[in-house]
């Protein structure tokens, strides 16, 4: 295979800080190349340098053997190289088929005939996304695939997935294997960008490994093992500290039952479902993409409401409870930690102090009343810097600088600022890289030691059979069968998730 | 005015005080198959009131108390004592007396001291005694209702009595005090550490505690049990165990609040078909079915909604659920009524699957689907 996309020594600043140092990368023609690092490796920083999102401060580039510049992704794209960002660029109040052909419209086109074609593409990629629906009523799941869809429509001969897997079920991520599969051979070059290593080596040709924005090591993905691969990535193995498989005596015995859903209900997406969670225990919510766990929580939380006739219970501290508000629930000691961070999770403008403050003042909590009190702010943001290692340049980093594991650490520490007897985790670790998980989850299995009712929604099955106390498997919209961590195997679990 | 417009439309919608709802089974009341795998120690009609007098293991079935050595391995019973009525609680202790109540109403002393003594006759209420306990120099008594027998407790659930009362007789005097009054169908009591009474308010499905002297109720000491709770008897590791005899079904939950309904069933349908509760089910094709889809190419599935369960629930000493014994629809042993431990390995009487089985809890448990 020939060099399709050769950069040579990019290196790239911000403000004199280096992300990227003096970095060769070779990507192949139609090979799958897998881009792994921890999160501020310079992983997305290098790709987005090759997708013109962002200017290299030095270095060059070479597409096709030609020296190639892309000062916008609008020029990559017309050489080739699409880009499937983490966060999704697609417009949220048009519908999923104009988004396919946004920028592609014809002068006189009919909706009918464009809604039509892009139900035919996405069933060609075996994405069951309605391209009637508008994009902002979709899930995080929903709107990867359509980006990936997109890229895949621009018939780009490099595309860039960053993160693709991150937001997918274990049965869409099938898919989505089989569709890269589909475009390698059809002479597509890929650059992969994920946190999970199983998956760049399941199904990549060569890994290239980046740490603090240097280059440490790129071979074919035979070369390379999981343990290799962490200790490539952090200077140390963590791989048996992340994800080994607790036994039964290693399970937290239940406390005071603290919540109780009885025949909670909401459309299609929750039916009828019923399920306790107790004190000083972790309960494990797992299930495909729109099995409804997010939404049981998002209702429970008072974020969205259940259906308004027979809509079912949710009992908290053994009284029942309808929440109009996070507020109301967040008073009463209930915290979602939401899946979407970046839309949800923090302010991205405001600094750590602010955004921790922000959890502080949601449940009044703070000494100053209607006055913000800055000494208390950054003896806030001091201490749960501190507490949960948030690694920022400086002290007034803004949240939008941290990386994704310092994100989410970030929101973590808000909400727990709130003083919450039941925590809900969604999806913790999405997105964060391998040193980050290990510490969030000492943080979840310290606030179930300390007592706390812990909910924990992960797609990822080694997280959920590490972490649970319990494990609740979720299937349109309830759930449908609960393993403790002695009778639980990935098998299992999916089994019971799928079946 | 707005309350009434309120309740009106919470009924409607079926929200607030007017949600059918239903505790789940899960946690450590997580559904097994363990009572339905349990050892068979004695095939017997209807089986109830298990107790231990130091010797022998009493239950009642019928109207006859009856007896076992627990070290044989084989259990022959032998009749204690016969009575002119069922027998519908006992409780006995080392000292050799042994209290029985009748479904006539009667508490007498069927051995020991006080033998043939009536304490019904003495100014406690003689209508429904459901428990009894004897704690030290006194007889505890749950009487399930003022209006029904404890044979009818279909009826006094179906009409929804809270009529019920808890009295403690001192024995020496013979004086009996009431300790609450107007609990719904009191159905099983034990003693907490501290000699406070702990009380099993069936119709109202949770534990309640009672002082010894009968002052303020105390809160719910466990609330929104899955079925309806009956005997409660200690535990040898601590704790408690606590039998559950029939399951809860949001069809019999909606039934109740149709009080026309109810009447209409009353009057036109035997008791034994009513959509209520019941010890056992699927042996006749007169009984109501509950929703459907609870028969797949002729097997019933085990998680069918169902009118009869068997559970038996593993208290810690804080009454909070630490495990929990099942035999699920597609099971026999149902209508669990009293247990009894014998230092770890538990007695259960399945009053509807007609037999006495024995449970080892350290050989427990294994999940089922829900």
């Amino acid at each position: 295979m020939s060099a399709l996309f050769e950069m040579q020594g990019i290196t790239k600043e911000y403000r004199g800080v280096p992300v990227v140092k003096n970095v060769d990368f070779t990507l192949l023609e139609g090979e799958v190349h897998a881009l792994l690092g921890e999160n501020g490796a310079g992983k997305s920083t290098l790709s987005k340098i090759m997708g013109g999102v962002v200017q290299p401060t030095a270095g060059a580039m070479l597409f096709d053997g030609r020296p190639a510049s892309f000062p916008t992704p609008a020029i990559a794209r017309r050489n080739g190289v699409a880009m499937v960002f983490q966060e999704t660029t697609l417009v949220p109040s048009m519908t999923v088929a104009q988004n396919l052909y946004l920028g592609d419209e014809r002068l006189l086109s009919r909706l009918r005939g464009v809604y039509i074609s892009a139900q035919q593409f996405l069933q060609s990629l075996n994405f069951h996304v309605d391209p009637t629906a508008t994009v902002a009523s979709l899930g995080a799941a929903k709107k990867q695939m359509v980006e990936i869809a997109r890229a895949v429509r621009q018939k780009a001969k490099i595309i860039i997935f960053d993160e693709p897997t991150a937001a997918l079920t274990p049965e869409e991520k099938h898919h989505f294997f089989a569709l890269v599969e589909r475009l390698k051979s059809r002479g597509v070059s890929i650059v992969f960008i994920s946190h999970a290593i199983e998956e760049a080596l399941a199904i990549a040709d060569r890994i290239t490994i980046l740490r603090d924005g240097e280059h440490i090591a790129t071979d074919a993905a035979g070369a390379f093992d999981r343990d290799k691969i962490i200790r490539a990535m952090v200077g140390r193995s963590l791989s048996g500290e992340l994800y080994t498989h607790r036994g039964q005596e290693q399970v937290r015995s239940p406390g005071r039952r603290l919540l109780s859903v009885q025949d909670l209900t909401m459309g299609n997406a929750v039916r009828n479902n019923s399920f306790s969670v107790y004190e000083g225990q972790i309960t494990g919510l797992f299930g495909l993409v729109g099995s409804g766990r997010s939404e049981t929580a998002r209702i429970v939380a008072g974020i969205i409401k259940r259906d308004f006739f027979h809509g079912g219970e949710v009992r908290f501290e053994e009284r029942s409870v309808r929440y109009g508000t996070p507020a109301s629930a967040v008073s009463d000691g209930i915290v979602y930690v939401t899946e979407d961070r970046k839309q949800e999770g923090f302010f991205e403008t405001m600094s750590i102090g602010d955004n921790l403050y922000a959890g502080l003042l949601a449940k009044n909590l703070n000494s100053g009343g209607a006055l913000v009190n800055m000494a208390e702010m950054r003896a806030l943001a001091d201490s749960w810097t501190r507490t949960l290692n948030i690694r920022a340049t400086h002290k007034n980093a803004r949240a939008v600088e941290l990386s994704g594991g310092n994100q989410q650490k970030l929101v973590i520490g808000k909400a727990l600022l709130q003083k919450p007897k039941l925590v809900i985790f969604d999806e913790p670790t999405r997105g964060v890289d391998v040193g980050a998980i290990g510490e969030i989850h000492n943080f979840i299995n310290r606030l179930a030691d300390d007592g706390l009712a812990v909910i924990m929604i992960s797609s990822y099955l080694p997280e959920i059979v590490n972490l649970s106390d319990r494990i609740l498997v979720f299937r349109q919209g309830r759930v449908v069968e609960e393993f403790t961590p002695g009778d639980a195997t990935e098998e299992r679990i999916m089994y019971a998730a799928v079946h | 005015m707005m309350g009434v417009l309120r309740r009106t439309f919470d009924r409607f919608r079926g929200a607030e005080e007017d949600v059918i709802t239903l505790p789940p089974m899960d946690g450590a009341i997580r559904p097994n198959q363990a009572i339905e795998a349990a050892a068979l120690v004695l095939e017997i009609e209807r089986p109830d009131n298990l107790a231990f007098d130091g010797r022998r293991v009493l239950f009642s079935s019928g109207a006859e108390v009856l007896a076992f050595d627990p070290s044989q391995e084989t259990a022959k019973p032998a009749t204690v004592a016969s009575f002119g009525s069922e027998v519908t609680c006992l409780a006995a202790d080392g000292a050799g007396n042994l209290a029985v109540g009748l479904n006539d109403g009667a508490i007498l002393f069927a051995a020991g001291p006080r033998k043939g003594r009536d304490i019904a006759d003495r100014g406690v209420e003689r209508s429904c005694p459901t428990a009894l306990l004897l704690a030290g120099e006194a007889l505890v008594v749950c009487h399930g209702s003022r209006r029904n027998a404890p044979d009818a407790w279909k009826r006094d659930l179906m009409e929804r009595n809270a009529s019920g009362s808890v009295w403690r007789i001192d024995l020496a005097t013979g004086k009996p005090a009431c300790l609450s009054d107007g609990l719904a169908f009191p159905y099983g009591a034990a003693l907490d550490r501290s000699n406070n009474l702990v009380v099993a308010e069936s119709w109202r499905h949770r534990l309640i505690g009672l002082p010894p002297d009968g002052a303020a109720r105390q809160p719910a000491l466990l609330d929104q049990l899955p079925g309806y709770p009956a005997r409660l008897a200690p535990a040898a590791r601590g704790g408690y165990w606590l039998c559950v005899f029939a399951p809860r079904s949001r069809l019999v939950e909606f039934v109740l609040r149709e009080r026309d309904f109810c009447e209409d069933m009353f009057l036109e349908v035997e008791p034994d078909y009513w959509i209520a509760p019941a010890l056992n089910s699927g042996r006749s094709f007169l009984e109501p079915l509950q929703g459907g889809a609870i028969k797949q190419l002729g097997i019933l599935k085990p998680w069918a909604p169902t009118r009869s369960y068997g559970l038996l629930i593993e208290l810690d000493e804080n009454l909070q659920p630490i495990a929990s014994f099942h035999s699920r629809a597609d099971g026999k042993r149902h209508g669990v009524t009293s247990c009894l431990d014998l230092d770890g390995r538990v007695l259960v009487s399945c009053k509807g699957g007609d037999a006495i089985v024995l449970l080892d809890p350290r050989s427990k448990r294994g999940g089922a689907n829900r």
